[in-house]
């Protein structure tokens, strides 16, 4: 069967968190947190959190997010999964493609991701991800069946709509939301991918 | 000859005979839940460990991200409605090759376990027997023979010194699409072979108290 592998960037295939690594970085860890928090937690949508985050990180320079973004460690046995089925594993994230270049390149696999662009130097946005589009949109690419991998209450419209959906906890504790949403949950990177390789 | 692809430890129900208010597996027996006990004897021998989850969930998924990293929790949404034989089905779902498939409220000795784990890479399908004794004993009858124990029926009613033990070793897709209970869907299969655990069942009250003297019984440092 013809199976497409959808993972969440941040917390799923990253060993930590990229927004608040860059946050870390830029002093403004805090402000970034609490956001964040918030929605993992589904306190707020994802697409307010993202525009609040967003504001307050696009007046860093982007070659510099990208430079401590190309350095953010990631889970070794989902690099790898990725890596050996590149043609049929995708990223689906709501993070700025301008910003997650450098470790989608080093994935080598399809991104869809939240998208910005430059105007003279600023940054800008462009569109927020929706991730049950993604799915729709893999989906039609001819897949006849949908497998995903998240963590976060952001990802839930992803999981929902993927045939086999799996909570991952390899960094916290998956959101309430997500874990519902999913068939599986899971807290480790190669038990992840031993059930991967087994649909 | 071949290898167990996987494990997995059906843990959803409720427990309603004993009435504890938790998923029977969270028992702790000598300060060591069954879970860890399960999980401790089945980890040198398998790739993969399944937990079928459902009732009071959360209480299996945190004891797990703090303890059991490795294994595999999957979720069983319909646990008040489906028995076993469903958790089962479920947790093999995605698993090719042989499966042993458990109950999650059973403290088994690790040595007998390691036996039974060992015996049921030559068998298609191994069926887990112990001394009958439990209230409710699904009751076993064999031909004895030196070298094997076949077993011809299952019976609530007649008596035998054999009880079904929740344990079977088989295929992934053994319990597929399978509605009555596990001993139920094995019963098609009949004669098979059987093998003896050594175990005790956390169905009741009184198999608590028997549970706790029988893992007395156990060698210290399994406990």
């Amino acid at each position: 069967m013809k199976t497409a592998f959808c993972f969440d960037l941040d917390g799923t295939v990253t060993t930590t968190e990229i927004l608040p690594c860059i946050a870390s970085e830029l002093g403004v860890a805090d402000e970034i947190a609490t956001l964040t928090r918030a929605t993992m937690d589904g306190l707020i949508s994802f697409e307010a959190s993202f525009r609040l985050r967003y504001l307050i990180l696009s007046r860093v320079n982007v070659s510099r997010i990208r430079s401590i973004v190309a350095e953010i460690p990631v889970d070794d046995a989902i690099f790898n999964f990725i890596r050996e089925h590149k043609d049929d594993s995708f990223i689906i994230t709501g993070n700025l493609d301008l910003w997650i270049e450098p470790i989608c390149t080093l994935c080598g696999c399809k991104v869809f991701s939240s998208e910005g662009f430059l105007d003279e130097d600023v940054l800008k946005l462009k569109k927020i991800i929706n991730k049950a589009d993604a799915v729709m949109n893999i989906r039609s690419m001819g897949y006849e069946r949908v497998v995903a991998v998240g963590d976060g209450a952001n990802d839930v419209p992803m999981l929902s709509t993927a045939d086999i959906s799996l909570a991952f906890g390899g960094v916290h504790a998956p959101a309430v939301a997500a874990k519902e949403a999913s068939d599986y949950i899971i807290h480790e990177g190669h038990a992840l991918c031993k059930i991967l390789r087994g649909l | 000859m071949q290898n167990i692809a996987g494990v997995v430890i059906a843990a959803a129900g409720m427990g309603t005979r004993i009435g504890l208010g938790m998923p029977k597996c969270m028992i702790e027996i000598d300060g060591k839940t069954i879970l860890t006990r399960l999980i401790d004897a089945l980890r040198p021998h398998v790739p993969l460990i399944n937990i079928v989850i459902g009732y009071r969930e959360e209480m299996i998924i945190e004891y797990c991200a703090r303890n059991h990293r490795d294994v595999v929790l999957v979720r069983n949404e319909k646990y008040r409605s489906t028995n076993t034989a469903y958790s089962f089905s479920k947790g093999a779902e995605h698993i090719s090759g042989k499966v042993i498939y458990l109950d999650g409220d059973l403290l088994i000795s690790p040595k007998s376990l390691t036996d039974f784990i060992l015996a049921s890479c030559d068998k298609e399908i191994l069926i887990g027997l112990t001394e009958a004794k439990s209230e409710n004993a699904v009751f076993a009858h064999c031909q004895e023979s030196s070298e094997k124990l076949l077993i011809s029926g299952f019976s609530r009613i007649r008596p035998s010194r054999f009880e079904w033990a929740n344990v079977v070793s088989g295929p992934s897709n053994l319990m597929s699409g399978a509605t009555g209970y596990v001993f139920e869907r094995l019963i098609e299969r009949l004669p098979l072979e059987g093998k003896m655990l050594e175990l005790a069942e956390v169905d009741t009250a009184a198999d608590l108290t028997a549970a706790r003297s029988f893992a007395r019984l156990l060698p210290s440092g399994v406990k």
